[in-house]
C-alpha cells in the first residue's frame, strides 16, 4: 500500500472513532468519522475557481427602505473579497435570471478594473419583478458548464417566498444542480422561509442563514466570500467499502452542521459507494457511519468498512471499522463518548425542526414536548448557540423542568432557530 | 530469530560471532542464543480468504467477507531443549501472546549455563495488543541476556527484563491512541547455583504464571502470584469461592502499557528458590492455567516425557477443554536428561 507516500502528497487525516465490540447476535456499528485537510494541502495546485453572486431584485426588496441599498452595500463587499483571477459574475434574480455584470451573462476574470466595473454596475440596480429562484440555479449551473472542474461557489440572497414558479420547477432544477456548484443561502427579513432555503443550500452543499437586520449583510457577504476564497479542493468525496451482506444505514455529517448524506450514495463498484463532501480548504468535519453486518461468533473479527476520502480516484486518506465479536458485555455495552455525543445532535436538530412545525401548526402539546426535550439536549451537550436561541422560543423553569411555550415570539427569533438548528456542538476527541 | 551476539557484553564494540574474545577489550565473549514465538506471518501476500474463498487479504482483511486473516493456528520452536509455543486457540482470530527465551554461554560451543525465558499475554480490550506482548517478550529477553553475558547477580537480570519489558511494551503504541496496547509479563531466569544445582528467580506482572514441577516425589509448586482482582479479594480474607472474587479472575490489577502505572522496579519484584532436584519450569498465560490452575494439575503432563512433548499435551489438552483463548507454554529443563 502507498498510503504512506500519498499522505505526504495531500495530507487529509481519517481518524475513526468506535466501539468494535459486538455482543453476540449484534451486527450494528456506529463510528463518528472525523476527516481534517491541512493547512496545505492543495497549496499550489492550479485551481479554476467560479464565483457568482445573485442578488434578489424582486420589487419587495424596496421596503423597508434601506434593506437594498443594504443588500447592494453587500454584493460590493462581497466582490471586494474576490482573488485576483476568480472569474465571477453577478446576476439579480427576480422572475428569472438577469445578468447584471458582466452584462453578457458570462464570468469574467477578477483584476481592480473589472471589481471596479462591477460595483458601479451594481449601484444602478432597481428592483422590480417577482421571485423565481429555480431560474437563478438554472443560470449559475449553465455557466458552470463551461468551467468545468472549476470550484464554482454561488451566493444566494433573497428576502420573499419562491413565488413566481411552482415547487416542482424547483425542486427539479435544485436536483439538476447538485454536484454542479455549492451555494450558501441567506434570507434577509423575515418574509421568506427557512424550509425552502434550507433545501437549496443543504443539496448544495452549503450554508443557510437568516440575516434579519439589513445593516448586518455587508459583513456576512464578506465573511462568505472570503470562507470560499479559502477552499482549496473542488470536490472531495467519502468512499465506503462494506463487506458481502453488510449495509449503510446512514451516512451523516455532525459537525460543523448536522446533515444526512445517505441518499447521496454514488455506487463505485466492488461494494463501494461514494459519498460528495464537496469543496474544502483547511478545516475539519466529522461523519457518523453507521453500517449493519451480518453478526459472527464470539472471538470473530472483520472489517465492517474500510473509509477512504477520495478526490476521483486518488485516495488521500483512510480509516477503518473494525467489528469483534466477544461475550463480554462489558466491552460490547460501551458506548463511544462521540458517536453518544452526535447522536444527541442529530436527535437536537430534529426536535427543533419538529417542535416548530408542531408550534406553526398549533400543536401546542407537540411543540411544548419537543422543544423542551430539545433544551435539555442542548444544555446536556454545551450547544450554547441553540440552547440561547431555544430559549427565545420557549421557557424552560430551571427548578422544576416545566416548559411554556412563549406567547410573543419575535418571528426572527424562530427563523434564527430553524435555521441554526443543524449547527453542532463539538466533541473532543478520545484522549 | 536466532542469531549469535554481535556486540562485546562488556565495551559494546562489535564483533564476528566467530571470535572468542573481543578485539577491543580483550574479554572473553559469550554464546548468545534467543528465540521467539510466534515468528511473523505474510500479509498481502495473494492468499485467497479462508472464510468465503472469494476475496484475498488487503491489511489483514478479506476484500470480500471483510473477515480478519485468522492468525496461524500454533507457532512452535526449540532452542536446545527449551520448548516453546503459542496457539491461538479455538475462539479468538487473533494470538495476542507472545513468548521469548534464550541462553548464554560462557563460550559459543559450549552448553548453556544460564537460561532467561518470557511469556506476555496482550490485554485483549487494548488495541493491537500483540504489539505489546511481543516487544515485551523480546526486549525483556535480551535485556536478560545482555545482564547475564556481563555476570550480574540474578536480581539485577530480572529487573534488567521487568524495565526493559515495560518500556518496550510502553513504546509499542502510539501516544495518540484511545486504548493503549498492554499484555501481562511473566518471567523466568535458570543460573546455577553457588552451592550446587540451579537458582530459579522468577518475576510477574499480570496473570501469566511460573510452575516449577520436579521430578517425583518432589512436590510440584507455582512460583508466582497472579495480579488479579480475585487475589487482592483473597489477601484481604474474602474467601475464594465468593462471588466477587469469581468475577475478579481475570480483573487485572496490573500490566505492561503506556496506561500502566508507573513502577519502580528492584530485587522486591524478584522471588528466587534453589533446587538440586531435575524438572521442568514452565511457562505460561493464562490460556493454559484456565484449565489447569493447579501446579500438580500440570506436573499430570510433564513427567516421563521430554520437555516438547510435554508442551503439546499440554497445549492440546487446553484445546480440548475450550481454547477460550490463546494458549503459550514454555518449557525450561532443569538437569539435563534423567
Amino acid at each position: 500500500m502507498s498510503s504512506v507516500s500519498q499522505q505526504q502528497l495531500c495530507p487529509v487525516a481519517v481518524d475513526v472513532d468506535h466501539n468494535p465490540y459486538l455482543a453476540e447476535g449484534a451486527g450494528t456499528l456506529d463510528a463518528i468519522v472525523s476527516v481534517a485537510v491541512a493547512g496545505d494541502a492543495a497549496a499550489g495546485r492550479p485551481l479554476e475557481r467560479l464565483e457568482a453572486i445573485i442578488i434578489d431584485c424582486s420589487t419587495s426588496m424596496l421596503s423597508p427602505a434601506q434593506k437594498f441599498d443594504e443588500a447592494k452595500r453587500a454584493t460590493k463587499a462581497a466582490v471586494k473579497e474576490i482573488v485576483d483571477g476568480t472569474a465571477f459574475t453577478i446576476v439579480a434574480g427576480t422572475g428569472k435570471a438577469v445578468p447584471v455584470y458582466p452584462p453578457d451573462g458570462r464570468a469574467i476574470v477578477a483584476t481592480d478594473a473589472t471589481r471596479a466595473a462591477a460595483a458601479r454596475a451594481v449601484d444602478t440596480l432597481k428592483p422590480n419583478g417577482g421571485t423565481a429562484m429555480g431560474t437563478w440555479l438554472a443560470h449559475v449551473r449553465r455557466l458552470a458548464a463551461h468551467h468545468p472542474g472549476a470550484l464554482t461557489h454561488a451566493i444566494l440572497l433573497t428576502d420573499g417566498k419562491d413565488e413566481h414558479e411552482s415547487a416542482e420547477e424547483l425542486g427539479r432544477e435544485i436536483g439538476l444542480s447538485e454536484g454542479e456548484f455549492t451555494c450558501d443561502c441567506r434570507g434577509v427579513g423575515t418574509d421568506w422561509e427557512v424550509e425552502e432555503l434550507r433545501a437549496i443550500s443543504s443539496a448544495l452543499l452549503g450554508s443557510v442563514d437568516i440575516v434579519a437586520e439589513p445593516s448586518d449583510l455587508a459583513s456576512d457577504f464578506a465573511a462568505m466570500m472570503r470562507a470560499s476564497m479559502s477552499k482549496s479542493i473542488p470536490d472531495l468525496a467519502l468512499r465506503l467499502w462494506i463487506p458481502a451482506g453488510a449495509r449503510v444505514v446512514f451516512v451523516k455529517q455532525v459537525a460543523p452542521t448536522v446533515e444526512d448524506l445517505t441518499h447521496r450514495r454514488v455506487e463505485a463498484g466492488n461494494q463501494t459507494a461514494d459519498y460528495p463532501l464537496g469543496s474544502w480548504g483547511a478545516e475539519e468535519r466529522d461523519y457518523h457511519v453507521q453500517v449493519e453486518v451480518e453478526p459472527a461468533a464470539a472471538g470473530r473479527e472483520k472489517l465492517a468498512a474500510r473509509l477512504s476520502v477520495v478526490a476521483g480516484d486518488e485516495v488521500l486518506g483512510q480509516g477503518l471499522v473494525k467489528a469483534m465479536w466477544t461475550t463480554d458485555t462489558a466491552l460490547s455495552a460501551q458506548i463511544s463518548r462521540r458517536v453518544a455525543h452526535y447522536t444527541g445532535q442529530a436527535e437536537l436538530a430534529q426536535a427543533v425542526q419538529d417542535g416548530l412545525t408542531a408550534r406553526k401548526n398549533g400543536d401546542v402539546a407537540t411543540a411544548t414536548a419537543k422543544l423542551q426535550r430539545a433544551m435539555e439536549l442542548a444544555v446536556e451537550s454545551g450547544n450554547d448557540g441553540t440552547a440561547k436561541l431555544l430559549r427565545s422560543v420557549v421557557d424552560v423553569d430551571a427548578g422544576t423542568g416545566t416548559a411554556r411555550l412563549r406567547s410573543a415570539v419575535a418571528a426572527a427569533d424562530e427563523m434564527a432557530l430553524d435555521a441554526r438548528s443543524t449547527r453542532t456542538a463539538r466533541v473532543r476527541k478520545e484522549p | 530469530m536466532r542469531s549469535s551476539v554481535s556486540t562485546c557484553t562488556q565495551c559494546g564494540a562489535n564483533v564476528a560471532s566467530a571470535e572468542r574474545f573481543c578485539e577491543n577489550c580483550g574479554v572473553a565473549l559469550s554464546a548468545v542464543r534467543r528465540v521467539a514465538v510466534p515468528r511473523p506471518a505474510p500479509r498481502d501476500d495473494g492468499a485467497q480468504c479462508v472464510d468465503c474463498g472469494r476475496g484475498t487479504y488487503v491489511d489483514d482483511y478479506c476484500t470480500v467477507c471483510g473477515d480478519r486473516r485468522p492468525d496461524p493456528d500454533r507457532d512452535e520452536d526449540l532452542l536446545d531443549a527449551i520448548v516453546l509455543i503459542t496457539d491461538r486457540g479455538i475462539e479468538h482470530t487473533r494470538n495476542e501472546d507472545a513468548g521469548a527465551a534464550g541462553t548464554v554461554a560462557r563460550e559459543e560451543g559450549e552448553r548453556p549455563h544460564a537460561v532467561a525465558a518470557v511469556v506476555c499475554d496482550g490485554v485483549s480490550t487494548s488495541s493491537e495488543a500483540q504489539n505489546a506482548s511481543r516487544s515485551a517478550s523480546v526486549a525483556a529477553v535480551e535485556a536478560m541476556l545482555q545482564a547475564l553475558a556481563a555476570s550480574r547477580d540474578v536480581s539485577s537480570v530480572m529487573v534488567a527484563g521487568l524495565t526493559e519489558g515495560a518500556k518496550a511494551a510502553a513504546e509499542s503504541t502510539s501516544p495518540e491512541g484511545s486504548s493503549p496496547a498492554s499484555c501481562t509479563y511473566t518471567a523466568a531466569v535458570v543460573v546455577p547455583a553457588a552451592e550446587g544445582g540451579a537458582q530459579i528467580a522468577v518475576a510477574n506482572v499480570g496473570d501469566s504464571r511460573v510452575y516449577w514441577i520436579p521430578e517425583p516425589p518432589a512436590q510440584p509448586i507455582r512460583l508466582t502470584v497472579d495480579d488479579t482482582v480475585a487475589r487482592q479479594l483473597i489477601s484481604a480474607g474474602i474467601p475464594a469461592d465468593s462471588p466477587a472474587v469469581l468475577r475478579g479472575e481475570h480483573t487485572l490489577t496490573r500490566w505492561f502499557g503506556r496506561d500502566a502505572d508507573k513502577e519502580t522496579w528492584d530485587a522486591s519484584n524478584v522471588s528466587t528458590m534453589t533446587t538440586a532436584d531435575r524438572g521442568v519450569v514452565v511457562l505460561c498465560s493464562d490460556g493454559l492455567h484456565n484449565y489447569l490452575p493447579e501446579a500438580a494439575d500440570i506436573a499430570k503432563f510433564c513427567n516421563g516425557i521430554t520437555p516438547q512433548e510435554a508442551a503439546r499435551a499440554l497445549v492440546d489438552h487446553a484445546l480440548r477443554a475450550g481454547g477460550h483463548d490463546n494458549i503459550t507454554v514454555i518449557i525450561v529443563p532443569i538437569g539435563g536428561p534423567p
